[in-house]
């Protein structure tokens, strides 16, 4: 039996903390990086962005909707489910709040990178400023994240997935040099799927499933 | 180490429905949590069904916990939440506890 003596704001953390042990989410987001690659490339060499489009979108559905859906069992049957205190909420309350001001500054970067390269002599600029916006943008968003919700590698994703568009952009701005970005997204979207493998093995290895609870009638 | 009219003190003015560490375990963990179902509570506390059924039982009639019994889809799911008056005896404990324990460091 698990008595430790902790005090309770770290049994309620840790307890939590479990609930991401699972790695599906880094191998969400990372595949999601990988797609957008395999995208990047599909666009290059049919040159259609609305097929590359079609493509990410229906990638994504076919990622997304398997995983969250076995993510929901693989959690339910080994860890059981529970709902959080007020303190944990407001933090899932703040997280939300997060990740739609990281919205807003995706339609910011947007913006600025329309009005950079409507103008003649601010391709550069745009391409020295969106980098630099997409990493923000990721660190704001994971890393609150791995703040609010005490999963600490999610920094380390936060600046991993940042590198993704400077690696993309800034050696083509500043040296003249095109990195192939099935690399530049692939990469970085390989290294957070391959920590979300290992955790997912992990977890699979450390949580077994428990036994079904019984009904009274002994109906399973 | 203690004497023994030092110990008896002590088990006799703290409470032992919750000084039991199974029971101990089941509460704080829901402590910290609005709900929880049982699967959870068996995966943090690492008791058996059975264990767990009979500390949950006497929790119930000590008002400490709500034993809500149910289905989730098909499958049968019991929900467990602490009282207000499970919240107050747990810090009760602890106030307790401190109290009792308090001579040994010297207070």
């Amino acid at each position: 039996m698990t008595m430790g003596l902790t005090d309770l704001k770290t049994l309620e953390r840790d307890a939590f903390r479990k609930f991401y042990d699972d790695g599906i989410f880094d191998v969400y987001v990372g595949t999601m990086l990988i797609t957008m690659g395999v995208a990047a490339v599909v666009a290059d060499r049919m040159g259609s962005e609305g097929l590359s489009m079609l493509l990410t979108l229906g990638l994504a559905v076919a990622i997304t909707v398997p995983l969250l859906l076995w993510r929901r069992h693989l959690l339910r049957s080994r860890l059981g489910e529970f709902k959080p205190g007020p303190a944990r909420r407001r933090k899932i309350s703040r997280t939300r709040l997060v990740l739609f001001g990281s919205v807003l500054l995706g339609v910011l970067a947007f913006a600025v990178a329309t009005i950079a390269f409507q103008s003649e002599s601010s391709v550069d600029v745009a391409g020295l400023l969106i980098p630099l916006l997409w990493f923000a943008n990721s660190m704001i968003v994971f890393g609150a994240m791995a703040y609010l919700l005490d999963v600490p590698r999610f920094y380390v994703h936060g600046v991993i997935i940042g590198l993704a568009t400077p690696i993309l952009i800034w050696p083509d701005v500043l040296w003249d040099v095109r990195v192939p970005p099935w690399l530049a997204f692939g990469g970085p979207g390989l290294v957070v799927a391959a920590v979300g493998f290992y955790k997912l093995r992990a977890f699979l290895r450390d949580y077994p499933v428990l036994e079904t609870e019984v009904a009274a009638d002994g109906e399973a | 180490m203690a004497k023994p009219e030092q110990q008896a003190t002590v088990t006799t003015t703290v409470d032992r429905l919750i000084h039991e560490p199974a029971r101990l375990a089941i509460m704080t963990n829901l402590f910290v949590v609005e709900s929880a179902n049982a699967t959870y509570l068996l995966q943090q506390t690492g008791l058996t069904w059975g264990n767990l059924g009979s500390h949950l039982i006497k929790l119930e009639e000590a008002g400490y916990v709500d034993v809500v019994k149910g289905y989730n889809g098909r499958k049968p799911e019991t929900t467990v939440s602490l009282t207000d008056k499970g919240r107050d005896a747990l810090l009760g404990y602890r106030g307790q506890l401190l109290e009792a324990l308090a001579p040994l460091a010297g207070d």
